[in-house]
C-alpha cells in the first residue's frame, strides 16, 4: 500500500479545529489533514461536482466528522458516505459535544466506525484524539472500491 | 335574561298562584254557605206548604164531622155517627200538627190559639149534638145546630184558617224568590268563580311557557358558551404545548451550544497552561544564564523573587478559569439531562410499590450506613407508573434525606403511603437537619439549594424529582421545620395511563 491516507476533517468549530489537529500531530501522525467548516464544501470535495464520489476512486480516506454543521447535519453526510459505494469502506470518525444515547446509536446504526463525544475536560480531550491517533496507526484503511 | 326581570316573573307566578288559591277559597266557602242557605230556604218552602196542607186537612175533617152530625141527626144511622167520630178524632191530633209546625211563626200562633178555641166550642156542640140524639131529642139537637150556625163558630173557623192559609201563601211566595235568589246567587258565584279560576290558569300556563322559553334560549346559550369554552381550552392547551416544546427545544440547544465554546476555553486554557510552564522555564533560564554563556538545561533551573511571583498568579488565574469552566460544564450538563428527560416517553407499568423501594433503599445502603440512618418501609400501596421515572424521584428523595441528616445524630427515615380517592400519597419523612419554611418553595428550583451549603451538589435534584412527579400527573409538597426534621409528600395518581401525558406530545 504506497498511498499515504488522508485525514478529512469536517469541523465549522475553528478552535476545535485546532486542536484536534495539534493532539493528532502531537500523537505522532503526520498523515495530510484536509479540514473543511462547512457541509457543503466538504460534500464537494468527497463526492465531487457531479455528487457521484468517483474523484476519491482508489484515495484511502479517514473521515472526522462533526455533527453540528451550520449548513447541514453531520448525520445525513454520514448517511451518504456510507450510500456511496466509492466511500463506503472509507472509516468515519464522529466527534461531537453531544453524549445524547440516541443520537451514538443513530450513528452506529448508520454506520460510523468510532464516536468520541469532546469532553470539556482538555486532558480526556486531548487523551481521545491521542488514542485516535494510535487508531489511525494501526487500522488498515481498506483499499478504496475499484 | 337579568336577575331582576327574573325575580319578578317568580313574584308574579306566585302573585298568581296566591290569587288563584284565594279565588278558590272563596268559590268554595261561598258555594257551601250559599248551597245551605239555599236548601234552608227551600226546607222553609216546603215547611210552608206543609202548614198549608195540614191546615186544609183540618178544615176537611171538621167539615167530615159536621156532615156526619147532620147526617145522624136525619137518619140516626149509625154508619153517620162512625164517620163523625172518625172525623172528630183526627181533628185534635190535626190541631196539634198544626200548632207544632207553625209554632216558628207568632203571628200564627195567634191565629191557631184562636182557632183552637173556635174547634174546641164546636167539637163541644157536636158532643152536645150527639148526646141529645142519642138521647132521643133530635129538637133539641137541631136547636144546638142552629145555635150553632147562629153563633157563628163555624165560619170563624173558616176564617181563621182563610187568613192563616193567606199567611202561608204570603210566607210561601216570600221564600221560593228567597229560595230562588240564593240559588241563582250560588250559580252566579261558581260561575263567576270557575271563569277566574280559568283566567288565572291561562295567565299562569303563558307564564310558564313564557319561562320556558327563556330557559330553553339560556340553555341553548349555555351549550353555545361551553362549546366554545371546549374549543378555547383546546387552542390554549395547543399553545401552552407549543410554548413547552419551544423551551424544551431552546433549553436543548442553548446548552449544546454552549458546550462547544466551553470545549474551545478549556482546550486553549490548558494550551495555555502548557505554554505558561514554557514561557516561565525560559525565563528562568534566562535569568540563570550570565550573558553570552550556553543555556543550561533551563527546566531543572528554579525560579525566584518576582519571577516566582508571577508564575504563581498566573497558575492562579488559570485554575480559576478552570474551576469556572468544570462548574459551568456541570450546570450544562444538568440542563442537557432535564431536557432529555422531558423528552423521554414514560412508560407505565405495574409497581409492587415496597418492593421496588426496596431495591432503591438497598442501592443506598452504603451512604446509609455510612450516615448511621436507618431507613423503615411501611407498607405501600402498590401503582402503575414510569418505573424510571418513579426510581428517579424516590432515590433523589431517599438520598437526600440520608445527605442532609444531622450530625451526631443517628438518622431515622421512615416511608409511609397510603390510598385516597384514586391517588397514592407516599411521604418521605426524617430527622434530618430541616428546611426553613421561607426556603420551602426556594429548594425545588433549578440550581437553588438552602441551608448551610456543606454537601456537595448542583441544586438539581428536587428540580427534577417535581417536574417528574408533574409529568406523571402528580403533586409533590414539602412540610419542615429547622432543626425538626422534613417530611416531602408525593401524590400520584394509582392508575396513570401514558395517554393523558404522551397524547400531548
Amino acid at each position: 500500500m504506497t498511498q499515504p491516507v488522508s485525514i478529512i476533517m469536517i469541523e465549522d468549530d475553528e478552535g476545535h479545529a485546532r486542536l484536534i489537529e495539534r493532539n493528532i500531530r502531537r500523537s505522532g501522525v503526520n498523515n495530510e489533514i484536509v479540514a473543511f467548516t462547512n457541509g457543503t464544501e466538504a460534500m464537494k470535495h468527497l463526492f465531487g461536482a457531479d455528487g457521484s464520489g468517483l474523484v476519491q476512486k482508489g484515495n484511502a480516506l479517514l473521515i472526522l466528522l462533526d455533527l453540528n454543521l451550520p449548513d447541514m447535519s453531520g448525520i445525513d453526510i454520514l448517511k451518504q458516505i456510507k450510500e456511496n459505494k466509492y466511500l463506503k469502506a472509507s472509516p468515519v470518525v464522529v466527534l461531537t459535544t453531544t453524549d445524547d444515547s440516541q443520537e451514538i446509536k443513530r450513528c452506529y446504526e448508520l454506520g460510523c466506525n468510532v464516536y468520541i463525544t469532546k469532553p470539556v475536560n482538555y486532558e480526556n480531550f486531548a487523551n481521545a484524539i491521542r488514542q485516535l491517533g494510535l487508531f489511525f496507526s494501526v487500522i488498515q484503511v481498506p483499499p478504496a472500491a475499484t | 335574561m337579568t336577575a331582576e326581570a327574573q325575580r319578578r316573573r317568580a313574584f308574579w307566578q306566585i302573585l298568581l298562584f296566591a290569587a288563584g288559591l284565594l279565588v278558590l277559597t272563596v268559590i268554595s266557602a261561598g258555594s257551601v254557605y250559599l248551597v245551605n242557605k239555599a236548601r234552608d230556604d227551600n226546607k222553609w218552602v216546603v215547611h210552608t206548604l206543609e202548614v198549608e196542607n195540614q191546615l186544609n186537612a183540618l178544615l176537611l175533617e171538621l167539615r167530615r164531622a159536621e156532615s156526619g152530625a147532620r147526617g145522624y141527626l136525619l137518619t140516626q144511622g149509625p154508619n153517620f155517627k162512625a164517620d163523625h167520630e172518625k172525623a172528630v178524632a183526627a181533628i185534635v191530633p190535626a190541631v196539634d200538627r198544626v200548632t207544632r209546625l207553625s209554632a216558628d211563626n207568632p203571628a200564627q200562633r195567634e191565629s191557631i190559639e184562636k182557632l183552637s178555641a173556635a174547634i174546641e166550642t164546636r167539637l163541644n156542640q157536636f158532643a152536645q149534638e150527639m148526646d141529645f140524639i142519642q138521647q132521643g131529642q133530635p129538637d133539641k139537637a137541631t136547636a144546638l145546630v142552629r145555635e150553632a150556625a147562629a153563633a157563628d163558630t163555624t165560619s170563624v173557623i173558616g176564617r181563621v184558617a182563610g187568613a192563616m192559609i193567606q199567611e202561608e201563601e204570603r210566607l210561601f211566595r216570600l221564600r221560593t224568590v228567597n229560595a230562588d235568589r240564593s240559588q241563582t246567587f250560588a250559580a252566579s258565584m261558581t260561575g263567576i268563580g270557575s271563569g277566574l279560576v280559568v283566567l288565572l290558569a291561562l295567565i299562569s300556563v303563558w307564564l310558564v311557557r313564557r319561562s320556558a322559553q327563556a330557559r330553553d334560549d339560556a340553555e341553548a346559550r349555555l351549550r353555545d358558551a361551553n362549546v366554545n369554552l371546549e374549543a378555547v381550552v383546546d387552542e390554549r392547551t395547543a399553545d401552552l404545548r407549543e410554548a413547552n416544546d419551544e423551551i424544551q427545544r431552546f433549553a436543548y440547544i442553548v446548552s449544546h451550544d454552549l458546550r462547544s465554546p466551553l470545549v474551545n476555553i478549556m482546550g486553549f486554557t490548558s494550551e495555555l497552561e502548557e505554554l505558561g510552564k514554557d514561557i516561565f522555564r525560559r525565563i528562568g533560564g534566562l535569568a540563570a544564564v550570565p550573558a553570552g554563556g550556553s543555556p543550561a538545561d533551563v527546566s531543572s533551573i528554579p525560579l525566584d523573587g518576582p519571577d516566582k511571583q508571577l508564575s504563581a498568579d498566573f497558575s492562579e488565574a488559570l485554575g480559576f478559569i478552570k474551576s469556572s469552566i468544570a462548574r459551568m460544564d456541570r450546570l450544562i450538563s444538568a440542563i442537557l439531562n432535564l431536557t432529555r428527560e422531558g423528552r423521554r416517553e414514560f412508560q407505565p407499568e405495574k409497581i409492587e410499590t415496597r418492593e421496588f423501594i426496596e431495591g432503591i433503599v438497598s442501592s443506598l445502603a452504603h451512604q446509609a450506613a455510612e450516615a448511621q440512618a436507618e431507613i423503615h418501609i411501611e407498607p405501600l400501596p402498590n401503582i402503575v407508573s414510569d418505573r424510571l421515572a418513579l426510581e428517579q424521584i424516590f432515590s433523589n428523595l431517599i438520598d437526600n434525606a440520608i445527605k442532609y441528616l444531622k450530625t451526631g445524630v443517628p438518622g431515622a427515615i421512615r416511608i409511609r403511603g397510603r390510598t385516597k380517592l384514586g391517588y397514592a400519597i407516599f411521604e418521605i419523612s426524617d430527622n434530618g437537619r430541616g428546611i426553613d419554611p421561607k426556603d420551602h418553595q426556594r429548594i425545588f428550583d433549578l440550581f437553588r439549594r438552602a441551608g448551610t451549603q456543606d454537601k456537595p451538589g448542583q441544586g438539581i435534584g428536587l428540580a427534577h424529582v417535581r417536574a417528574l412527579v408533574r409529568r406523571l400527573g402528580g403533586t409533590m409538597s414539602v412540610s419542615s421545620e429547622l432543626n425538626t426534621g422534613s417530611t416531602f409528600t408525593i401524590t400520584l395518581p394509582i392508575h396513570w395511563n401514558a395517554s393523558n401525558r404522551n397524547a400531548d406530545k
